[in-house]
This record gives structure tokens, C-alpha cells and sequence, in this order.
């Protein structure tokens, strides 16, 4: 507890919570959301195709690597900031570890797909079941995270 | 400081609300012309009229909830008969709103395949002769308002306030303790899979993923109108609910202004023929700068409505 109070008392944090500023809470949060159109939207999809939605060849789909790399960094830097403004609430809140957990599930299945559109021979490699079925546990677990995110200004913040 | 609202949406709604009345006319009048001619082409500008009518009834309903407050406290003019009208207008929208989308799948199969589906224009004509006569009625109870001596008028002051459609699914929407936290999660859910399908489709306007055929981008349509369509009844859901809380917010009104945008760039996205050139090498399609210029207004439309969306809470009214 004494590191997250620590934390929560950073004047850093006292601004984003405490500040009337539109650019406080207000920006964090809206630019949070952004990224996080921006991310599960792109990384959907990359699942859509590997799930068989259209014929769009493998490797022309970098620019979702891309577009994930700017809005998982925006997410991190913004969520960081929203995490300390309420640390004490939110570090000791379990709805709040699943909601993070399931970030990292749903951004890990990003890693072994990286082979199958990343690699220079991308559109010469097969969909394979494993590919597909780390699609559906991307979709799976994005659409968990953002249930538990929204369901956090109920269930803690509320 | 004055506010948008100090606009007169109430003068703003009698100006809307011939959308959904004529405008559908128009939709369906063009329909059925190009049935009796066996115009495809025809039927095709009925279906994108549908589409735009429906897309406009969404400010047409708005500004209607907003000019409630403005008048019924006025003299001559009955709150029960404004209960009514707004009844009834909601399943008017409800059933343009879902012509409008049977349509559109008709469009965008008229796109890809040359023709729709076979009953599909059919249905869509029937869901748009069925909305208008909803419509009409809601049009009807609408000079009711103003005009009691034109209209029977008496039916409305026999229904109790809580009986209401629009009360009932306020009630739901305040008091259960999960349908406004679902409603949510479905339309932040649904935000993201209609983002990442513009997201893709501009970006291949733009250049990137030069060497896809646009046909391939199109083929995700489906999915953006997926998500639409879930944050469309989710929306309703909020504003049906609580309508004073965003009425009473600028960026609402903002939103729904890059939401008309954002609809219109939908549509273009569906039927627009520069993509399909006939000569077999649709692969280096290049979109033209005034191409280019619209699918940067739509990804920034997007980006607004999710600004204006989520600062409602901040900029104006908190809730």
C-alpha cells in the first residue's frame, strides 16, 4: 500500500485526478479510447483474415503492426497516468487485474502471429489451425478486456 | 456562455422532420418506379436515398426530444400528445432504420455481385412502405401538438405518463442494474470493430496496402455496418434513457454532426464505382486527391466522434 500511496501522491498524479484542466482525466481518458479503437480494431481485423474474411494477402497487412505499435504506446503512457491517478483504488482491485490481464493475454497473441505477416515469404505460408485459433483467441480475449475495462467505472470506480 | 442548445431545436426539428416523412416518400416512390420499369438503376438511387433518409432521421428524432422541453410547457399545447408522437416516431425510426439496413446490404451487394440478392430490394421496398405509414402517423400525432383542433387528439391524455414506450425504456435503462453498463460495453465494442474496418478501408484509399484490390478492402463492409448497427441501438438505448444529459452537452451535438459525415463517407464507401474499373487490373487502383481527401475526412470524423463521445461526461454536462 505504501508505494501505491506513494504513487498516488506524485504531483503528476494529483494533477491528472485532481485538476479541472480538460487536458487532465479528460484527455487521458478520451485519448485512452482512441488507442484503444485504434488497437483492437487493427489487431480484428488481422483475425477477420486469418479467419477467412476476404483475400487480402498476408503481408500486406504490416501497417496493423504498425498501427498497434502507436496505440499500444498511447495506451501504455495514457493507462500508466490513469493508474496513478487512483493507484491505491485501482492497484488493490481485483475486476482491475483481470481487466490487465486480459490485456496482455489479448496483445501476446500478437507475437506468434507476427511469423504468419511479418515474414518475407508471408503469402507463401498456409493459415494454419494455429493461426486461426490464435485469431479467435484474440478476438475472444480483446472483447473480454474491453468488457472488464468499461465494467471497471462500475464494479471499482463506480 | 451560450450554448448550442440555445439554438431553437425546436424550431430545427419542424424543418428535420420532413426527412423521414418525405424523404421516405421519395425513397419508395423511386423504388416502386424502378420496379415498374425494371430499372436497376432506379431501384439503386431508391436504396441510397433510403440509406441517407435514414441516416438524417437520427437528427430528426434528436432535435424532436430536445424541442419537447422548449414547448410543453406552453399554452395550447398538450405533453400527452407530445408523449405520443414521440411513441410512435420511435417505431417509425426503428423500422426505417432497419429498411435502411436491408438496403444497404443490398447496395453492397449490388456492388460486388452487379445485383442484390434475389428479394432483398423487394424487402427493403415492403420495410420502407411499412415505416412510412408508422411515420406518417407520427407525423399526424406530431400536429396534434400544436394543432389539437385539426386531429381527434384525445387518445393520448388517456395514457398514463409511466406507460409510455419512451418512459418504459428509461425505466429499464436508469434502474437495472445491467442494462446501461451492458449497453456500454457493446458499444465500445462495437466502436472498435467499425474503426479497425474504416481504418483499413481508408488506409487502402490512402496508399497504404497499395496493390489490394479495392474489392478485397469492400469485402469487410459488412462488419463496419456490424458495429454501427450495434452502437446505433446502443446509442438509442442511452438517449431514450437519459436524453436531457446529452441534449443538455455541446460535443453531443458535435457528435451527431460527425456521425452525418461519417455516415455519408459510409455510403460513398459502399457504392463508389472509381474502384472497380473494368479493365482487370484493380490491384494498382490509385485513388484519386479528392478520394484521398475523404477517406482522411472520414478517419478524422471517426476520431471526433469518439472525442465528442467520450468528453461528454467533461465538456458540459457530467453524468
Amino acid at each position: 500500500m505504501g508505494l501505491l500511496n506513494w504513487l498516488e501522491a506524485l504531483p503528476l498524479s494529483v494533477w491528472v485526478h485532481e485538476s479541472p484542466s480538460i487536458w487532465a482525466q479528460p484527455t487521458v481518458l478520451t485519448l485512452h479510447t482512441m488507442g484503444m479503437g485504434v488497437l483492437v480494431g487493427a489487431c480484428w481485423i488481422l483475425d477477420l483474415r486469418l479467419l477467412g474474411i476476404g483475400r487480402i494477402p498476408l503481408s500486406h497487412f504490416r501497417w496493423v503492426y504498425r498501427a498497434v505499435a502507436v496505440a499500444l504506446l498511447v495506451n501504455v503512457v495514457t493507462g500508466v497516468l490513469l493508474f496513478m491517478a487512483r493507484a491505491s483504488l485501482w492497484g488493490t482491485a481485483f475486476p482491475f487485474l483481470i481487466k490487465i490481464l486480459l490485456v496482455i493475454a489479448s496483445a501476446a497473441t500478437l507475437l506468434p502471429l507476427r511469423s504468419y505477416v511479418l515474414a518475407k515469404d508471408a503469402d507463401q505460408r498456409a493459415i494454419d489451425s494455429r493461426a486461426r485459433m490464435l485469431a479467435i483467441a484474440s478476438i475472444l480475449a480483446w472483447t473480454g478486456a474491453i468488457t472488464a475495462g468499461r465494467l471497471l467505472a462500475y464494479t471499482v470506480a463506480g | 456562455m451560450p450554448s448550442i442548445t440555445t439554438i431553437n431545436v425546436a424550431h430545427l426539428h419542424l424543418l428535420l422532420n420532413h426527412v423521414p416523412t418525405v424523404g421516405t416518400v421519395a425513397a419508395l416512390g423511386l423504388l416502386i418506379l424502378g420496379f415498374i420499369r425494371r430499372n436497376e438503376g432506379l431501384k439503386l438511387v431508391g436504396l441510397e436515398t433510403l440509406f441517407a433518409v435514414a441516416l438524417l432521421t437520427l437528427p430528426a428524432f434528436m432535435t424532436g426530444v430536445a424541442g419537447f422541453d422548449k414547448i410543453r410547457h406552453l399554452p395550447g399545447v398538450s405533453e400527452p400528445a407530445i408523449r405520443l408522437h414521440q411513441d410512435v416516431a420511435i417505431y417509425g425510426f426503428t423500422w426505417l432504420e432497419f429498411a435502411g439496413f436491408i438496403g444497404w446490404v443490398a447496395l453492397w451487394q449490388a456492388r460486388r455481385h452487379g445485383r442484390a440478392a434475389r428479394g432483398l430490394v423487394p424487402v427493403a421496398t415492403a420495410l420502407t412502405a411499412v415505416a412510412l405509414l408508422v411515420m406518417a402517423q407520427a407525423a399526424n400525432l406530431g400536429g396534434d401538438i400544436r394543432h389539437p383542433e385539426i386531429g381527434p387528439g384525445t387518445l393520448a391524455a388517456t395514457i398514463q405518463p409511466a406507460d409510455f414506450l419512451a418512459s418504459k425504456i428509461s425505466n429499464v435503462m436508469v434502474n437495472s442494474p445491467w442494462a446501461w453498463p451492458a449497453s456500454e460495453t457493446i458499444h465500445f465494442l462495437g466502436l472498435s470493430l467499425t474503426f479497425g474496418v474504416l481504418l483499413a478501408i481508408n488506409l487502402r484509399i490512402l496508399g497504404v496496402m497499395r496493390g489490394i484490390a479495392f474489392n478485397d478492402v469492400h469485402r469487410l463492409l459488412p462488419w463496419g455496418m456490424l458495429g454501427f448497427g450495434a452502437n446505433l441501438i446502443t446509442g438509442m438505448l442511452f438517449f431514450v434513457g437519459q436524453p436531457r444529459q446529452y441534449l443538455d452537452s455541446a460535443p453531443f451535438y458535435w457528435k451527431v454532426v460527425f456521425l452525418m459525415i461519417a455516415g455519408a463517407n459510409f455510403l460513398y464507401l459502399t457504392v463508389f464505382e472509381k474502384a472497380w474499373p473494368d479493365d482487370n487490373r484493380p490491384r494498382e487502383w490509385n485513388a484519386s486527391a479528392a478520394d484521398k481527401t475523404m477517406a482522411a475526412v472520414s478517419l478524422f470524423s471517426w476520431l471526433a466522434i469518439l472525442y465528442a463521445g467520450r468528453m461528454l461526461p467533461f465538456i458540459g454536462h457530467a453524468f
